[in-house]
């Protein structure tokens, strides 16, 4: 099964408005995605609506958040459900910046619905890292139940090699690498850990531009 | 300061040309979330962090020059960014420290 398993909707800042959760889940589809996780900076609040789109259109879907964690590190929590990403999300909520979001700044917030209203404009600010580190951000995903895995470790910036110059140890499930990494530079730096291969999208264009296959069972089919 | 003169004391290029865009202070940082609740307005920003992200905190926090170090280059995101926020981006070759020895007649800019 393929799954491109970092994805940005319209909620995070940076990412065009074109990222709503419908459009994106049809761009999966068309793509020959067979699933997806949503990845929003600092929130989950986009994945009740990608969700149901997902659900809808018979798209697999994980659900998670990409944490720019106290070390100014872009990390991904990826949950089975709604509920999980949210909680995580609350605590993150928790540990962020005491300051409004400025859309003219950063970019607009729109938490949407898998319709595509506009249920508001999130208010806390995305786009600054929280207060809490790898080691807090790891201890809650896997208490929740969560992966963890660190994001883009090939950038130079807000990557857990640009930013520590190194992976911490006892923290990550995983490590990913960016679509332009080149793997015969990348993987040796990774080794010891599983290595996934994400979008990143934060434009309908970038979806499904490149994904991670792995061997798995649709629910059911192991039964006939 | 002025922007030349800035350019000129770093040993920098100007990456991004702001006219009329100077600084009274000077803050070094690279954790933009550091700068964003530590740098004054008016400051010279010397920092490593190329990130289209540095222009928005610069356009918070109110200041108008960035000091690149290391070389590194700027994103056209960031460069499309900086000019239309009206930040001036100088690279230089020298360190954070380096580059902020050169511009040590700029006071301090911590809140």
């Amino acid at each position: 099964m393929r799954f491109d398993l970092h994805v940005h909707s319209c909620l995070s800042p940076c990412a065009n408005l074109e990222m709503s959760p419908a459009e994106i889940v049809a761009r999966a589809r068309a793509a020959g995605l067979d699933g997806l996780a949503l990845t929003d900076h600092q929130s989950a609040r986009n994945c009740p609506a990608i969700a149901e789109c997902a659900r809808r259109a018979g798209l697999a879907c994980l659900f998670g958040l990409e944490v720019q964690t106290a070390e100014e590190v872009h990390t991904l929590a990826l949950f089975d459900t709604v509920e999980q990403a949210l909680a995580l999300t609350d605590a993150v909520y928790a540990a962020l910046p005491k300051r409004v979001n400025d859309p003219e700044t950063f970019g607009d917030q729109p938490v949407v619905t898998w319709d595509n209203d506009i249920v508001e404009l999130e208010w806390r600010i995305l786009a600054m890292g929280c207060r809490l580190s790898i080691p807090d951000v790891a201890e809650k995903v896997h208490a929740l139940g969560g992966l963890y895995l660190a994001a883009h470790i090939d950038r130079p910036n807000f990557s857990v090699l640009g930013s520590l110059g190194a992976i911490p140890d006892g923290c990550f499930d995983a490590v990913e690498l960016s679509r332009t990494a080149d793997a015969a530079i990348w993987l040796p730096k990774a080794e010891g850990f599983a290595v996934t291969r994400a979008s990143d999208a934060h434009n309908l264009d970038d979806v499904a531009r490149v994904w991670t296959e792995a061997d798995l069972m649709l629910v059911g089919e192991g039964a006939a | 300061m002025t922007l030349e003169e800035i350019r000129e004391r770093v040993g920098g290029t100007v990456a991004v040309d702001v006219e009329g865009a100077s600084a009274g202070s000077c803050y070094v940082g690279d954790l933009l979330s550091d700068i964003m609740g530590h740098a004054g307005e008016g400051c010279a920003l010397v920092t490593i962090q190329n990130h289209l992200n540095t222009i928005a905190v610069c356009t918070l926090v109110g200041c108008e020059v960035i000091v690149l170090c290391h070389g590194r280059p700027v994103p056209p995101d960031m460069a499309a960014a900086a000019a239309r926020e009206g930040v001036a981006v100088v690279v230089t070759p020298r360190s954070q420290y380096a580059a902020a020895l050169a511009l040590k007649e700029l006071p301090p800019a911590d809140k």
